[in-house]
């Protein structure tokens, strides 16, 4: 599915990880991986030189993992030019890392992560860093919702990044707690819980089954962004992979946007993964 | 792979560091990346928005939507009373609003504790220079130093060290110091040697690390995010009081609608209609129960007071009644935590210490004096109540020794054992005390009547035999071992195994070939107080779950003793536990009797999880830091009062504050208590709303004046009603209160028998009385039939009050009818209750004051009546009174 992956480095440390996790990922499904470096418009020659030093590391763990490499530099605006590659070279998949500053914003508008996300044509990893001890993820949580689209991409991204790392993948999913009006909530075990299980989470395991990655469930009712990051605490997870938010701005504002919620408190990195590729 | 498990050579490359440390530029970049150091509070819902609530749910928007049509009215009615009733609402709104939230408030401070461990300094490595910096400005990749005293501010991987210890008690709740190391771990990141955690502490030693988390992502983040984002949820208490008000708030809107649309039929104007309807809402809702409720709450949490259990949460007293599983610790709570010498076994016997002689059990009570961190000083033994157990009994079978000691390594809760060098003349001889199992394999000899044996499978399997024989009397078992180290320098200077005081020991170069001597048991006897207790639960239905540190045998013995087990209990031990998943545990969870034994704070949160997951109501008690996640998890958090730290205290909802788990069934008694009572002073307050409503419905539908105000139903409702119903929530717990099992989830605070005796049977009664005082005052003041008085009449006000007294005089008889509802008031006492008749008392002159006092009068619209009235009054008291006795005694009998 991912011939051409292509990972966007800047001056930061973030980029590198998140980099990282490209590189794993083309290793694993034996695709090119594109290090592209767009220095933005006054960016200072350390920034520039870091940024440098990053891709030149990156391109030797390439070549050390056997992973065919191309490094790609220019200058100008991120957002425009990697969406230039991106159709010039028929990149499958783009990851990028956001920055902390992408996450003080509200619904992390007008960011380049967000713009990266939106505009490009291919399916797009959003990664937030937030701890560079977990080399290796272990442990994988997948949050779902009931209705998942793009199934098939989903479960091979998530497959191919746990087969990367050797990694046991856990399936976690939040229904919405059940009330009456004068019984208030209804209290159900998870082997009742299990009776609900939707039908695209079920399409998602026998995926996992067929690529044959160790996986878990979990039903949790409950608020979607506070379990997910209790459960992550909790279970001391080493990466969270979840959809990316398709809620409107409205509706964030006035539901909660749990992607942000995550974004915001993880306790571990974060991949927000937006897949393009339609399921056949 | 994670950062623990690479070689130090790789970390720095690994974490994008040179030597010289970052570059300030570059920590700054890193900062502005990965946040500041700090321990952020989870996002809550604000206090105000919290306090809004009340104010805002269905009940509440009910009463404003009455409160705004009373206004409404007098806006365009001007002079017929209506403000007051508007006002009178929103005053109801208000007090449901603040005694519901103070019920619910509770300060949250465990994240403030958690702060205080964290240091605010500390000195790293920038530029190539050591700085001492901000603990907040830290960042992964910082290079970090670390000496004796220090508290440890962020996650960080050594990668040099010189005898370092580190307390890591917040994060693993042991106490011993642990040796930290700089070579490459292949286990668990919580467990690696190599690795030093936020919240901890140098005890001693020096060591430089770098940094690879910060702040909420460091172990010490994760204690303090689930403390803050894990919820118990609301309290079986709170979800009923939700549900009552949803209920009483149909029965008043669907009543309101009703008699509107009847008066509207029977050709009343929309404004008597419209007054009739908020009437009906008004007497329909107990105006004084919210408030009741909390006080009842805020009585319950003193007597659990006195009885040692401070409770911090209102809605927790009755959620401790509602416990269906208690989770406890074992040392201290279950037992005393006074170790105490037992048995010993040397030479292939076991003796009791009391037959032990420095004779023959000399070279065993030499490693026990020796291979020991505790002292005695002014008298008195001091330090870990292990170390004192053996130290004491050594002490007083072989005197007093003084052997240089030269080094030492610490008891490690990992490996289970401590080891000490000593210099016994001119041998340096090597003391070692631990769990058999780690140190039997590490035996190549054993010492029986003085001669060293060595050690073959016969000599083990005799060693493991005896080894259980003690563990199965509930015996805390130690091994002691020696080894003479050989000096290969002939100059007499140190051997390579051991160097000097100062360096660091490798235990794998020292710890083996050792010669066995013998096995010491030790004591933990039971608190005396705990098999009733225990007994008490069972007969409650109360599952009690052990979950302790100590070995399997050791804690199936002791819950034996205790009557904890009566059968074949299911053991998971720790390694175990952590292999099971999800699925696994739960079926665990269903068996009857469960201990978990070897198993450290840190797992108790997923027992707790998957135990409420399966809809019980569970109480778990803690200490440590790392407890207080599953302290805030649980649906009552216990802390120590004795042993806990700040942060168990602040994270739980209940202190003991004699760290006995004979005070947890106490408390649980004395909740479940609380709900009964609860549900006494709700039939009293739901009977006399029918006296409230009937009137109502007799003024629409028969035409005749309005036999009892608005203004006087608050009068009953949050004035007379008030204490009586107090006193009821004072009702001391019936011995049958722990023989029953917990009360199912299923079943309703106000539920169809409650409502049943309350709106058929007692209701109506009051009705009556209200009815035939109102009549009667009227009847004698020469009113006829269809006559409308105006509401200044004094005649009309002299009724009212009549009908108002009426109530308050059967509800004096319905107080003591309330106290049971199968048992008969003389059978639990008449006067068991002292309250009742300080509440009677002062409800009576109350309403004294509002029939003969003129301010009274001028509030409530009444108008002093003759005593007469009160005469023909009270013969309903006693017409309640006894037919409520004849209706239990039905009960009892079918």
């Amino acid at each position: 599915m991912y011939k051409k992956i292509l990972a966007a480095i800047n001056e930061y440390l973030n980029s590198e990880i998140a980099a990282k996790y490209a590189l794993n990922l083309a290793r694993i499904c034996g695709s090119k991986l594109y290090l592209c470096f767009i220095a933005e418009k006054g960016l200072s020659g350390e920034g520039f030189n870091r940024a440098e030093d990053t891709i030149k590391r990156l391109f030797i763990q390439a070549d050390t993992l056997g992973v065919e490499a191309e490094i790609i530099t220019e200058s100008g605006d991120p957002v425009r030019k990697i969406g230039e590659i991106v159709r010039h070279e028929d990149i499958d998949i783009v990851f990028a890392a956001t920055r902390r500053e992408d996450i003080e914003r509200r619904f992390y508008a007008s960011t380049v992560a967000r713009s990266l996300s939106l505009s490009l044509p291919c399916s797009v990893a959003l990664v937030r860093i937030v701890h560079i001890g977990k080399i290796h993820p272990k442990k994988i949580l997948v949050p779902l919702k009931a209705r998942v689209n793009h199934v098939k991409e989903r479960a091979y991204f998530t497959a191919k990044i746990a087969e990367a790392f050797s990694s046991e993948v856990f399936i976690f999913h939040t229904p919405k707690p059940i009330s009456k009006f004068f019984h208030g909530e209804i209290h159900f075990s998870p082997l009742e819980w299990e009776k609900h299980l939707p039908l695209d989470i079920s399409h998602f395991m026998e995926h996992m089954k067929r690529y044959k990655v160790m996986h878990g469930r979990r039903i949790l009712p409950g608020k979607a962004g506070k379990s997910i990051t209790v459960e992550a605490f909790a279970k001391r997870h080493d990466l969270i992979i979840m959809g990316a938010s398709q809620r409107s701005l409205l509706s964030s504002i006035l539901k909660g946007n749990p992607v942000e919620e995550v974004l915001r408190e993880t306790p571990c990195d974060l991949i927000i993964f937006r897949p393009r590729h339609e399921d056949t | 792979m994670k950062i623990h498990s690479l070689p130090p050579e790789d970390v720095l490359k690994q974490l994008i560091v040179s030597e010289q440390g970052l570059t300030e530029k570059e920590a700054e970049k890193r900062l502005a990346e990965f946040g500041p150091n700090e321990i952020k509070e989870v996002k809550k819902k604000p206090l105000i928005i919290r306090l809004i609530e009340q104010f805002t749910h269905f009940l509440a928007v009910l009463l404003w939507i009455a409160a705004f049509f009373s206004f409404l009215s007098e806006y365009l009615h001007p002079g017929e009373g209506m403000l007051t009733l508007g006002l009178a609402i929103v005053i109801v709104i208000f007090i449901n609003a603040i005694f519901t939230f103070i019920q619910e408030y509770r300060a949250e401070k465990a994240l403030e504790a958690l702060k205080r461990l964290l240091p605010f300094y500390v000195k790293a490595l920038r530029d190539g220079k050591e700085k001492e910096i901000h603990a907040r400005d830290i960042v992964p990749g910082d290079i970090i130093f670390l000496s004796e005293g220090d508290k440890v501010p962020v996650d960080a991987r050594l990668i040099e060290t010189s005898g370092l210890m580190v307390n890591n008690a917040p994060l693993t709740g042991e106490s011993e110091p642990m040796p930290r190391v700089s070579d490459k771990f292949d286990g668990e990141l919580i467990e690696s040697p190599n690795v030093v955690f936020a919240g901890t502490s140098v005890v001693s030693g020096s060591g430089k690390a770098v940094v690879f988390a910060t702040g909420m992502q460091t172990e010490f983040g994760r204690i303090a995010h689930l403390t803050g984002a894990v919820e118990s949820g609301l309290s079986p208490l709170q979800i009923e009081i939700i549900k009552v008000t949803r209920i009483i708030a149909v029965i008043a809107t669907v009543m309101g609608v009703f008699f509107f649309a009847l008066g509207y039929f029977m050709g009343r104007t929309f404004w008597e209609n419209f007054i009739f309807a908020i009437g009906i809402i008004v007497a329909n809702v107990p105006e004084g129960l919210l408030p009741t409720v909390t006080l009842s709450l805020a009585m319950g949490s003193q007597r659990m007071a006195k009885r040692k259990a401070l409770i911090k949460t209102l809605t927790s007293v009755e959620a401790l009644g509602s416990v269906t599983v208690i989770c406890t610790d074992k040392t201290g709570t279950l037992t005393q935590n006074r170790m105490t010498v037992r048995k010993i076994w040397f030479d292939n016997k076991i003796i009791g210490l009391d037959d032990a002689d420095a004779r023959h059990a000399g070279e065993l009570m030499k490693i026990a004096y020796l291979c020991n961190n505790a002292k005695f000083i002014d008298g008195q033994y001091r330090g870990d109540p292990t170390e004192v157990a053996l130290f004491k009994a050594a002490k007083e079978t072989i005197g007093d020794l003084k052997l240089e000691r030269i080094s030492e390594i610490p008891f490690d809760s990992e490996r289970k054992r401590m080891t000490t060098v000593n210099m016994v003349g001119e041998k340096r001889i090597v003391f070692t005390k631990g769990a058999l199992e780690g140190l039997l394999p590490l035996c190549s000899h054993m010492l029986i009547k003085g001669e060293k044996i060595p050690m073959d499978d016969v000599l083990r399997e005799k060693v493991v035999d005896a080894y259980h024989s003690l563990m199965d009397v509930g015996l805390r078992v130690l091994a002691f071992t020696y080894k003479e180290l050989e000096n290969r320098n002939e100059s007499g200077v140190m051997s390579n195994e051991l160097k000097d005081k100062n360096s660091s020991l490798i235990p794998d170069e020292i710890e083996n070939n050792m010669v066995l001597v013998g096995l010491i048991g030790l004591e933990d006897p039971p608190r005396p107080e705990v098999p009733e207790a225990i007994k008490k639960c069972h007969e409650a239905g109360i599952k009690v779950i052990m979950i302790t540190g100590d070995g399997s045998r050791t804690a199936e013995a002791i819950a034996s003793e205790i009557g904890l087990i009566k059968g074949r209990p299911v053991i998971v031990e720790g390694h175990k536990f952590t292999k099971m998943d999800d699925r696994e545990l739960r079926e665990v969870l269903k068996e009857k009797e469960v201990i978990f034994a070897r198993m450290t704070p840190k797992h108790k949160m997923r027992v707790v999880s998957i135990l409420k997951e399966e809809g019980k109501r569970v109480a778990v008690t803690g200490d440590g830091v790392n407890d207080a996640p599953a302290l805030k998890k649980a649906d009552i958090g216990i802390a120590m009062g004795i042993a806990g730290t700040d942060v168990a205290k602040e994270s739980a909802d209940m202190i003991l504050l004699d760290d006995n788990f004979a005070t947890i069934v106490n408390a649980i008694e004395e909740g479940r208590a609380v709900y009964e009572n609860i549900r006494k002073f709700i039939s009293y307050i739901f009977s006399s709303n029918i006296p409230e409503i009937i009137p109502y419905i007799a003024y629409v539908i028969f035409r005749i004046p309005l036999p009892l105000t608005i203004i006087q139903i608050f009068a009953i409702d949050l004035g007379t009603d008030m204490l009586p119903a107090l006193a009821l929530g004072a009702e001391k717990p019936t011995p049958e209160l722990m023989s029953q099992p917990p009360r199912s989830p299923k079943e309703r605070l106000l539920n169809l028998k409650l409502l049943r005796r309350a709106y058929l049977f007692l209701g109506p009664t009051e009705a009556a009385a209200g009815l035939f005082g109102f009549f009667y005052v009227l009847k004698t003041g020469g009113w006829q039939w269809g006559e409308m008085l105006p509401v200044s009449n004094i005649l009309y006000m002299q009724a009212t009050t009549a009908c108002l007294t009426a109530v308050v005089v059967t509800q004096v008889a319905n107080v003591f009818a309330c106290r049971s509802y199968r048992e008969s008031v003389f059978n639990i006492g008449l006067f068991s209750n002292k309250l009742i008749f300080a509440g009677i008392a002062v409800e009576l002159i109350l309403q004294l004051f509002i029939v003969y006092h003129p301010v009274g009068n001028k509030i409530f619209s009444t108008y002093p009546i003759p005593v007469t009235v009160w005469l023909v009054l009270i013969p309903f008291a006693f017409i309640l009174f006894f037919s409520e006795e004849f209706r239990k005694l039905i009960v009892r009998r079918f």
